[in-house]
């Protein structure tokens, strides 16, 4: 048996050292740029298929439909197949003038039965988009549709993004499978469960795309990883932790993003229940010292550094870089001296020398959950209670599953994730109107300066007025929901999402990416091409 | 003939009773685990899914009624042929099992009769060199076989075969960007080879050591000796005497097999991003998609259990024995 081990030990060893000289060769795919096709691997098959009234097209681009407005790679506001639109004086009805010249795949004209088509069948679907604000569309012209929601809401203004349209006249069962719409690319073959093959669109009225056809891979990330290794891809997404594996003939991209993570301390004090008997509150992160003081201790630009080995930028707020995003919120960080300060001015003071500050009694300790899958967020938690342990401050760190978190979420500091491009987001997060509401502002932060200022930002008919109050909302000088103010979380990284890309394929200028990594990248898909050198 | 029809029916019986008990199990498992379909399947856009819409998907998805109830209404269409539909896809689970089989029957197929035809010749080889060095190679190769785990068997076959040789595709059914009408036989052939061979890899070890022991068993027996006295041996000596006498326990095992076959697909389909059962089942699982996992789970049940019976029925007319034994 000894024998045996040792032969097959060296068989393996030979096969192991064999191949690692046979396969540095670079793939002929890489080097040539004179084909228009790409082969991508960026992000997991749309389950439902390609039907935007099921949420397809949230993230990216739609590639087969028009949306009425979309973003450019500022994030500024511009059209697509809508020339115009207008908010009426009380923010409830939203008027949009439509482009007489955009045209379906099959040759017919988009108009705004459309439109009206469109936002009502998502309306009826039960899917993952929620529309329930829209009361109803009506068709005034063949190029204009008004929506009505029921209250005025600026952030109507993402489903106008991001919502692609269907064309009326061949919306069906099948519709998913063999999508038609306006939009750069049709659908030409879907091989379920493993990729799609698009080609560019004849009668698309935008910017015709460089690349004639692209194939999109549905592989898992490490599967993705392996066939980049293997010189089949041109494009892969894959995690941080691949980030340091050389491949020959890609570059690494490591794309911003407001793929944020912070923790969400609960804002009251202990005592109430939810209806269904959950705790709300905790004392000692109720108290404003303790909170601020955990801001501003925290080196954020090491975690960056140590956890996501670089791949990260430092994070201030659940927003941060986008439009809605205020720049006075930054701040110096990383500062323990100045953290003591805040804490010593607030009476929290280490009575017995146990190295835990107390105040009335109070012990300066809580406890840390974060969902015991997901390694990153063990890692943030356990770095940033070793940051704030010099202060004072005992966290206790805890891995639980999101079902045992729902429970315990209203009254113990949790490891959250969120980032969208939709600043409804803020309003969900910091309206006391949303306190323990599933998700959204599960520690019951509540200030009502900054509800009113989410409640004009909602109202505003615009989105620089809208942005203006969400900004406000932040910290408007005096007081705000940001760190500056009454830091209800401490908001710690911003995480790069990271794509290999062939080294002389061009992808542009990249937005910042939402929570979500992958198709965010196709949103610009028209303006790739091979780079000239 | 009035036995088998006996034998049969009685199969039947038992058949049905199992498909209820394994429904209703799985049902009262789902329905208690921890995953929230609706939490799943809204994912990362749960901030903008608000309470209202969450109901309504609840309601679309008929959570809101009392689990008892749930199982009943379902029970009640599949006993009319209808599985219901998907609720993460979208699609009914009939189409969507039909879909994703035909791509694992090829598959498992190939891995099945591969293993078998393996195993049995490497049990033959080692028992007639029962001691010898062919002997213990092969055994150590099984008891390395049984203790590896498919997946990493595939992924170890991958970085070998598809990251560094390149000798074939990394994964997938089909060529990537190829349309189907220029997609060749070739092209499908390569595609399968890495994921067939993995998978074919769970029975070898199996089969070849209960051939291995069954050929000892069978050599030592008085009925070889005689022969062995008229001067029979080699291959003549065991294709007269010993290949029926080993392969009925080849072929019981084999066919019993379905299961781990069933289960070795889901990894190996895992490994390689191959669009059968295997990813549907996973999908199923992790999000809580109770009529996708109910029909996956009564498929797989029909699947394993025709494994047994074909065990049984071939074992029944293999063996003169067993046909003489009168049943109860």
């Amino acid at each position: 048996m000894k024998k045996f081990i040792i032969v097959f030990s060296v068989i393996i060893l030979l096969i192991f050292t064999g191949c690692s000289n046979g396969g540095n060769g670079e793939s002929k795919n890489h080097a040539d740029t004179t084909r228009d096709e790409l082969i991508l691997a960026v992000g997991n098959e749309p389950e439902t298929g390609f039907d935007p009234a099921l949420g397809w097209g949230q993230y990216g681009s739609p590639l087969f439909q028009s949306t009425l407005l979309k973003r450019d790679h500022d994030l500024n506001v511009t059209y697509d197949a809508a020339k115009g639109y207008e908010v009426s004086e009380n923010g409830k009805v939203w008027t949009v003038k439509l482009r007489d010249d955009v045209m379906f795949s099959d040759g017919k004209p988009l108009r705004a039965e459309d439109v009206q088509f469109t936002y009502e069948t998502a309306l009826t679907s039960d899917s993952v988009l929620d529309l329930n604000i829209l009361e109803k569309v009506v068709v005034k012209d063949p190029v204009t549709v008004e929506f009505h929601l029921y209250e005025a809401n600026s952030t109507f203004l993402h489903s106008l993004l991001t919502l692609g349209i269907i064309p009326k006249h061949s919306y069906g069962d099948q519709y998913a499978e063999n999508p038609i719409g306006s939009g750069p690319y049709k659908l030409v073959q879907w091989d379920k469960g493993q990729q799609i093959i698009i080609e560019t669109n004849p009668n698309y009225y935008g910017k015709k795309p460089f690349f004639k056809r692209i194939t999109f891979l549905f592989l898992n990330e490490d599967a993705a990883f392996a066939a980049a290794k293997a010189g089949q891809l041109d494009m892969a997404y894959i995690p941080a932790s691949f980030s340091k594996n050389e491949v020959p003939g890609m570059v690494l991209e490591s794309i911003q993003s407001v793929d944020n993570r912070g923790i969400m301390f609960p804002y009251v004090p202990s005592g109430e229940k939810t209806d269904d008997g959950k705790d709300i509150g905790n004392d000692v992160t109720a108290d404003i010292a303790i909170r601020k003081a955990i801001n501003v201790a925290i080196d954020r630009e090491a975690l960056v550094d140590g956890i996501l080995e670089g791949y990260g930028t430092p994070g201030y707020s659940a927003a941060d870089g986008l439009p809605w995003f205020n720049e006075e919120t930054k701040f110096e960080d990383g500062d323990v001296n100045a953290a003591k300060e805040i804490l010593a001015k607030a009476d929290w003071k280490d009575e017995n020398g146990d190295g835990v500050l107390e105040k009335e009694g109070l012990k300066a300790a809580f406890t840390l959950l974060y969902p015991a899958n997901d390694v990153t967020r063990q890692s943030l938690a356990i770095a940033v209670a070793d940051m704030v342990k010099p202060l004072g401050i005992t966290i206790k760190v805890e891995g639980k599953s999101w079902d045992e978190i729902e429970n315990l979420m209203h009254s113990n500091a949790v490891m959250m994730g969120w980032g969208s491009h939709d600043p409804i987001e803020i309003y969900n997060l910091f309206s006391s109107k949303m306190a323990g509401m599933d998700y959204y502002n599960s520690g019951f932060y509540s200030n009502p300066k900054v509800d009113e200022y989410l409640e004009k930002a909602l109202l505003s008919k615009n989105e620089q007025e809208a942005n203006e109050y969400w900004k406000k909302a932040q910290w408007d000088g005096k007081t705000g929901l940001s760190s500056k103010g009454d830091a209800p979380w401490a908001w710690l990284v911003n995480i790069d999402h990271l794509y290999l890309v062939n080294e002389k394929l061009n992808i542009g200028e990249q937005r910042i990416q939402p929570h979500g990594h992958g198709w965010p990248i196709t949103d610009n898909l028209v303006d790739w091409k091979w780079d000239e050198k | 003939m009035r036995m088998i029809f006996s034998f049969i029916g009685r199969k039947v019986l038992r058949l049905l009773s199992l498909l209820f008990a394994i429904s209703v199990i799985t049902f009262i498992l789902i329905s208690h685990s921890p995953i929230d379909p609706i939490q799943a399947y809204i994912g990362a856009d749960m901030m903008r899914v608000g309470p209202e819409q969450r109901e309504k998907i609840a309601e679309n998805w008929g959570l809101n009624e009392p689990p008892a109830e749930q199982f009943f209404r379902w029970g009640s269409s599949v006993i009319q042929g209808d599985l219901g539909t998907s609720m993460i896809y979208r699609r009914p689970v009939t189409e969507m099992i039909h879909e994703k089989f035909l791509h694992s029957l090829a598959l498992m197929i190939i891995a099945w009769l591969l293993s078998g035809l393996i195993g049995f010749i490497l049990g033959i080889a080692a028992a007639m060199k029962k001691d010898k060095w062919p002997d213990r190679i092969i055994k150590g190769y099984c008891y390395t076989l049984a203790a590896t785990p498919t997946f990493w068997m595939g992924l170890l076959l991958l970085m070998i075969f598809a990251v560094w040789l390149e000798w074939f595709p990394i994964g997938m059914g089909v060529p990537a960007g190829v349309l189907t009408e220029n997609v060749t036989l070739a092209d499908r052939i390569s595609h399968i080879v890495l994921p067939a061979f993995t998978l074919s890899i769970v029975g070898v070890a199996n089969v070849a050591l209960h051939t291995r022991q069954k050929l000892i068993d069978v050599l030592s027996s008085e009925y070889i000796l005689f022969a062995k006295a008229r001067g029979e041996k080699g291959f003549t000596l065991l294709w007269r005497h010993g290949i029926r006498n080993i392969s009925l326990p080849a072929i019981t095992l084999h066919f019993a097999g379905f299961s781990e076959l069933f289960g070795g697909a889901v990894l190996a389909e895992q490994v390689f991003s191959y669009p059968g059962l295997g990813q549907a089942t996973v999908e199923a699982g992790l999000r809580g998609d109770i009529p996708l996992l109910l029909g996956l789970v009564i498929f797989s049940t029909l699947f394993v259990f025709a494994g047994n019976l074909l065990a049984d029925l071939i074992s029944f007319i293999v063996d003169p024995r067993l046909k003489e034994r009168k049943p109860v």
